[in-house]
């Protein structure tokens, strides 16, 4: 595998998710391997723990796949879970195109798709508070907050450039950029004068009814950040005591 | 018991403890060492390195390394015996009911002894059930949903049979439901982890108290929006305790959620030994205060008469302890003159 390749192969592995943690499974440090081979390229994943739940497994590989079968010089991708409880059964239905109902008869009674959904919009939520985190943290009240128009961001390198009522101010980019990014998925409105936070139904908010919703918002997040902090403890451990392979290196 | 610099005495109830034998002899199949290599890696994951146990000691211990690690060096007063049966992954089970059993025999006061049904036993369980509860000295139930049997991976608390079983315990005067919910569960598309049927079970059932062990995470959110609408549902920390000297900000984080929304009165403490230890934890949950801008955000704090209550009044509370009838009572037991010896 060259290195125009390899990178290839990483770029688009990075956009592919954990569903559950709403982070890259690159930065996670779960993709274990990767090996082309008559242009069969096999990835190799190693999860948190051997029983990291078989339909969230499902979803990444099956994502793991879709994102990789349309690089060039790629016949065919292959998944392969490591030392995972349902390795067999998982790997099994994805490599060959398997739905989950299908790869588990009897013990599924639909698709992933509501399950995907759910967990999208936990992440929405989560990176949504880290957005009016960033901005409260700058000194924008919930007001100016609430008054934010997509128009209203301009990216300035690393930067945001906020304007507003009392002169702009520069926040982080990071955390409005992962917010906006998984806004547009929701088919939200996204004219430049659209309003910056709505809710899942596309609602604008207004000051008071912000301060009770980060209330929950910011549980939601705590969730996750220490559901995130857990399997990253757990995979290092495992690495650790059961040693071997090489983590595709991450920045 | 735990003594704060100034003399004062807190009563502790680990409520979420093991005594497992995961020994090699004891797997039944490959899921045996997967379990317990599972185990291990939250174990090491999570523990301070003083504290690592070989894996040899740790798939099976002794009752001398449970009493030194629980009672005579790990201020616990009152362990609850959080069975976990796992039948077919262990060829006698990881640690049921009956294994627990032996060292609740031998020092009464000491132990708390949970049993549990699976309603995938169906009609005749219901009366295997009640033999349990006449024979051995059930006082609670530790339920997991995700365990397997017979190519099921897993049930809910709202199965038809399941709320037979709850009769069941309220006709036996059965009231502290431990619930802990896994990564399998019939059907598989679903989110596994998803707390909603305790909320259901805890409406139907408003005179039975839910334990939701693990805070259910890692679905925090979920659990705390269900224990809001439910008074009967009490958040167990095992796991999240453990949190505390690798990341006391997530932790603190977790604490301020749970005193928010649940208040302190419905938080009970576990260390969920033996994946991790109650003395580090405990030692340094006495010592911790919540960072100031979580105080202030959170508008909570974690004083000493709080984290009395999550210690062991919470606990003893549920169970009908009377904290000072028992601390007498402990004095005398062979632990009790064990430690006032080693004083």
């Amino acid at each position: 595998m060259d290195s125009a390749f390899a990178a290839a192969v990483r770029r688009r592995l990075e956009e592919v998710l954990d569903p559950e943690l709403d982070e890259s499974i690159v930065s996670l440090g779960f993709v274990r391997g990767l090996e082309l081979k008559d242009s069969v390229l096999t990835v190799t994943l190693k999860l948190p723990t051997f029983w990291c739940a078989p339909n969230f497994a499902f979803i990444m590989a099956e994502d793991v796949r879709r994102a990789l079968s349309t690089l060039d010089g790629v016949r065919e991708v292959r998944v392969a879970l490591e030392d995972h409880f349902a390795a067999e059964e998982v790997c099994g239905g994805v490599n060959l195109g398997k739905s989950f109902p299908e790869t588990f008869p009897g013990e599924a009674e639909s698709d992933l798709d509501a399950l995907r959904d759910l967990f999208r919009r936990k992440g929405f939520i989560r990176r949504q508070e880290q957005a009016i985190r960033t901005l409260a943290d700058a000194g924008l009240s919930f007001g100016q907050i609430c008054a934010l128009r997509l128009a209203d961001l301009q990216l300035a390198g690393d930067r945001f450039i906020v304007a507003g009522e009392g002169g702009s101010v520069s926040v982080p980019a990071e955390p409005i950029t992962r917010y906006l990014k998984r806004r547009s998925e929701f088919g939200l409105d996204a004219s430049p004068e659209g309003p910056l936070f709505v809710d899942l139904s596309g609602r604008p908010f207004t000051p008071e009814g912000l301060a009770a919703y980060l209330r929950r918002a910011r549980l939601v997040r705590t969730s996750l950040e220490a559901n995130v902090f857990l399997c990253r403890a757990l995979l290092a451990a495992r690495n650790a005591t059961e040693g071997g392979g090489q983590n595709v290196p991450h920045g | 018991m735990y003594r704060t610099a100034d003399g004062q005495e807190i009563f502790v109830i680990d409520g979420h403890i093991h005594f497992w034998d995961a020994s090699p002899e004891n797997w039944r199949n490959q899921y045996g060492e997967g379990w317990i290599r599972c185990f291990y890696d939250y174990h090491t994951a999570l523990s301070p390195a003083e504290y690592v146990w070989p894996f040899e000691k740790y798939c099976k211990y002794s009752e001398e390394d449970l009493i030194k690690d629980l009672f005579i060096e790990g201020y616990v007063d009152i362990g609850i015996f959080n069975s976990t049966y796992l039948t077919e992954f262990f060829k006698n089970g990881f640690n049921t009911h009956v294994q627990n059993n032996v060292l609740k025999q031998k020092y009464p006061d000491r132990f708390i002894l949970c049993g549990t049904f699976d309603p995938r036993w169906g009609e005749a369980g219901l009366y295997e059930f009640r033999r349990m509860v006449a024979e051995y000295p059930i006082q609670g139930l530790k339920l997991y949903t995700a365990e397997w049997r017979n190519g099921s991976r897993g049930w809910k608390l709202t199965d038809p049979m399941a709320y037979r079983y709850f009769e069941l315990c309220r006709e036996l005067g059965i009231k502290n439901i431990h619930v802990h919910k896994g990564p399998t569960i019939y059907p598989l598309n679903k989110d596994a982890f998803d707390v909603h049927d305790v909320d259901q079970a805890a409406t139907d059932f408003p005179d039975l108290n839910f334990i939701v062990e693990h805070v259910g995470l890692p679905r925090l959110e979920d659990f705390c929006w269900i224990a809001t609408q439910d008074k009967n549902i009490y958040a167990g920390l095992a796991v999240a305790s453990a949190f505390i000297r690798r990341r006391p900000r997530y932790f603190g984080e977790i604490m301020a959620n749970l005193l928010s929304w649940l208040g302190p009165d419905r938080i009970l403490f576990g260390s969920d030994y033996a994946l991790w230890s109650p003395r580090w934890i405990i030692e340094d949950f006495m010592a911790y205060e919540l960072p100031a801008d979580i105080k202030q955000e959170y508008g909570v704090d974690l004083t000493l008469d709080i984290k009395r209550k999550i210690l062991g009044e919470n606990a003893a509370r549920l169970y009908s302890i009377d904290i000072e009838v028992h601390r007498q009572r402990l004095k005398s037991d062979p632990i009790g003159r064990r430690l006032q010896a080693a004083a």
